[in-house]
């Protein structure tokens, strides 16, 4: 993990700290992993810390191809799969578990409640946040299967983590508050959940808590174009339906495949192109491109990618959702036992270990809009 | 303190404030009254403990615990015997371990380790007699050194006393020096006044002139005194006694040769087209398309042209597809 996150992560766990009447275990993480912290020894290294090239999603988390990541995926599924036969159930049939395209209707099913959840939060949720936990979602099911952590609890940790990395600070009974038609004992409940599986969530995430999103991208771009790209007119015309590319965009694996500024740079240029603008003299002049006929024809390539997993992305369908779910209820409720042991990230920390949740699927989905 | 008292005779400081502890070798307390009455004969044995015991060895108690002072009394005899110096080892690993040793002799059969130890060992009263006879036998082996040592500690000692006594004549010759100015002053003063009152007896001249004269006079010995005081006298000694201008030959310090360090400027690989200086943003109109930084902004030292970096940096970070 790069030294800016974990500055970030501090700075917010003193934040939370003041403000939060409840608090999150993410000065534990410090403990954990016996964190020590750096002070920036000159002001162009905190700059150059903070940013995507040298982030530790460049490094870890853009992944080489659409195959590489549904390799992962099917992995995932596959290892849940194992641990429940090497537990020796005896009555476990294959037919039983999701497969993976089962699997992935229910990831887009919760995919858009987390979408929902985001855009109905009081005070509104800025777009970076919901942009952080939506990949934060996508990241953790890469390695780890629905089955196995059910994506209700996940996405709402999502969310709550989410909202302490991005700075965009509410407390939790206010994010409890949220959850509409749940009972102030509900809410209780659910937070409990989600500080229970907070740290799971970012041992999953490989303590990679900083995620760069396209928006501050597609501003700067758009500042670029009406400084130094006077052909264009009417730059923020472009503004709307390049967000729309970006918000679509959060719903498919591009933030897995292409950096944000690439894909803020495809939403730009695909609004130009629906509009009939051309820019490719954007590319040759501006961004300095004119010999490089090679990587004008990669970053055409990495657009017209980007554009096909935005045309293929369907919405769930209610008749196919309605018929996993149940199946899904049925996996956590018969597997619960053998994953109550399920790992809390703290497990380790006798003193920390809450007592294990018996009743825990007490809230079904219909509580949390 | 106040609790502290004889164990004979039961006397505590508190009843009796001139109540004077004293300590023997055993590291036992008692009263000098109790000591004057149970020891009249010279010697005799320790109230507690029984060890046998002569009265001029009683010493006055200086801490709070009594075994400090056992140990502090131990410790003297050791090191009259255990007096090699710094200089007698060949690396500071050994006078490290010697010195160990030596302060061991104190501590006992510890941790499975032989005896190797004096100080404690005998303030705990561990294995007295193995170490008193280690330190015999040490004493008799190392005679010549221990002489020497103690030839140079004591010449050592000297010279320090005499630096001393010298720093000591050096202040008082200055404080008199100074109550001879101030006197001398005084009595100049004195010899002005004595004049005005004399011409004023004698002179024609009119009395304000006179005055007039006495008052140039007087001013005239105030900036002598003044000027006096300014310069004062040169000293070529040093309160620590070291002269002045003394060229102090010093070993040259070994030069390090080491190959100097040549800052570079910091290269930041951003796989993307090159960013503005955050200077030259508002020259090459940038800051014209972003929201201008409001009054209060400014106060924690927000610029719109801070924001403006960083959304271009973030635009063009990672832009261009990589190489190969």
């Amino acid at each position: 993990m790069n030294r800016g996150e974990w500055i970030l992560i501090s700075r917010r766990a003193q934040v939370s700290k003041s403000t939060r009447p409840r608090l999150c275990p993410i000065e534990r993480v410090n403990q954990i992993c016996r964190c020590s912290f750096f002070l920036f020894d000159s002001f162009s290294f905190a700059e150059a810390a903070a940013m995507f090239h040298n982030s530790s999603q460049r490094k870890y988390w853009i992944f080489k191809s659409e195959d590489e990541v549904a390799h992962m995926r099917r992995k995932a599924n596959q290892k849940f799969r194992n641990k429940i036969q090497e537990s020796g159930k005896s009555a476990v049939s294959d037919s039983m578990f999701l497969e993976r395209h089962e699997e992935d209707v229910l990831f887009r099913h919760y995919e858009r409640r987390l979408l929902d959840f985001c855009n109905a939060f009081k005070p509104a949720m800025p777009k970076s946040v919901v942009g952080t936990a939506l990949m934060y979602f996508r990241r953790f099911y890469l390695n780890n299967s629905v089955m196995e952590h059910h994506p209700r609890t996940i996405m709402l940790t999502c969310a709550y983590l989410s909202c302490k990395v991005d700075e965009f600070n509410v407390s939790s009974t206010q994010f409890g508050g949220n959850l509409l038609h749940e009972t102030p004992a509900g809410q209780e409940r659910v937070l409990e959940q989600i500080l229970e599986y907070e740290l799971l969530l970012i041992q999953q995430l490989n303590f990679h808590l900083v995620v760069h999103n396209p928006y501050r991208p597609m501003e700067g771009l758009l500042i670029d174009l009406k400084t130094r790209y006077p052909t264009l007119e009417n730059p923020e015309s472009l503004r709307k339906s390049a967000d729309d590319f970006l918000t679509q965009a959060a719903m498919t694996d591009a933030g897995l495949l292409f950096p944000p500024s690439q894909i803020a740079l495809a939403a730009i240029l695909n609004s130009a192109l629906r509009a009939s603008l051309s820019m490719e003299s954007y590319l040759t002049e501006c961004l300095g491109l004119k010999e490089d006929k090679d990587s004008i024809s990669k970053m055409y390539d990495s657009m017209r990618r980007m554009k096909t997993l935005l045309k293929k992305y369907e919405l769930p369908k209610a008749d196919e959702v309605n018929i996993y779910k149940p199946r899904l209820e049925r996996i956590h409720a018969q597997f619960a036992s053998s994953s109550n042991k399920r790992k809390r990230g703290y497990e380790d920390d006798s003193h920390v270990a809450k007592e294990p949740r018996l009743v825990e699927e007490e809230w079904t989905d219909e509580d949390l809009m | 303190m106040d609790d502290q008292g004889c164990p004979r005779c039961k006397t505590t400081k508190y009843r009796n404030p001139s109540l004077k502890l004293m300590v023997n070798v055993c590291g036992h307390t008692l009263c000098e009254n109790c000591v004057e009455m149970l020891f009249v004969r010279g010697s005799g044995n320790c109230v507690q403990c029984d060890t046998p015991l002569r009265k001029s060895n009683f010493r006055v108690q200086l801490f709070e615990d009594p075994t400090v002072d056992k140990e502090v009394e131990i410790r003297k005899k050791v090191l009259k015997i255990y007096n090699k110096r710094d200089f007698d080892f060949s690396s500071l690993r050994e006078y490290n371990d010697y010195l160990e040793q030596v302060e061991d002799i104190g501590r006992g059969t510890d941790w499975g380790r032989p005896t190797e130890t004096e100080v404690y060992n005998l303030t705990n009263n561990l294995d007295v007699e193995n170490t008193k006879l280690k330190m015999e036998q040490y004493q008799r082996e190392h005679r010549d050194l221990i002489q020497k040592n103690k030839a140079t500690l004591t010449r050592e000692q000297e010279e320090l006393e005499e630096l001393l006594l010298l720093e000591q004549q050096g202040n008082e010759q200055r404080r008199l020096d100074v109550l001879q100015d101030e006197q001398r002053q005084l009595q100049a003063k004195r010899k002005n006044k004595q004049a005005l009152l004399d011409e004023l007896e004698q002179s024609q001249l009119p009395a304000t002139i006179l005055l007039a004269q006495h008052k140039v006079r007087a001013a005239q010995l105030e900036t002598q005194i003044e000027q006096q005081k300014q310069t004062v006298k040169p000293t070529n000694l040093f309160s620590t006694g070291i002269h002045m201008r003394q060229t102090v030959s010093l070993v040259a310090v070994p030069k390090v040769e080491d190959v100097l360090f040549h800052y570079k400027p910091l290269h930041v690989e951003t796989y993307g087209p090159p960013v503005p200086e955050l200077e030259q943003l508002s020259r090459v109109g940038y800051l014209n398309h972003v929201r201008a930084a409001m009054p209060q902004d400014t106060a924690g030292g927000y610029t719109s042209a801070l924001a403006c970096h960083r959304a271009i940096q973030d635009a063009f970070s990672g832009l261009f597809p990589l190489k190969g």
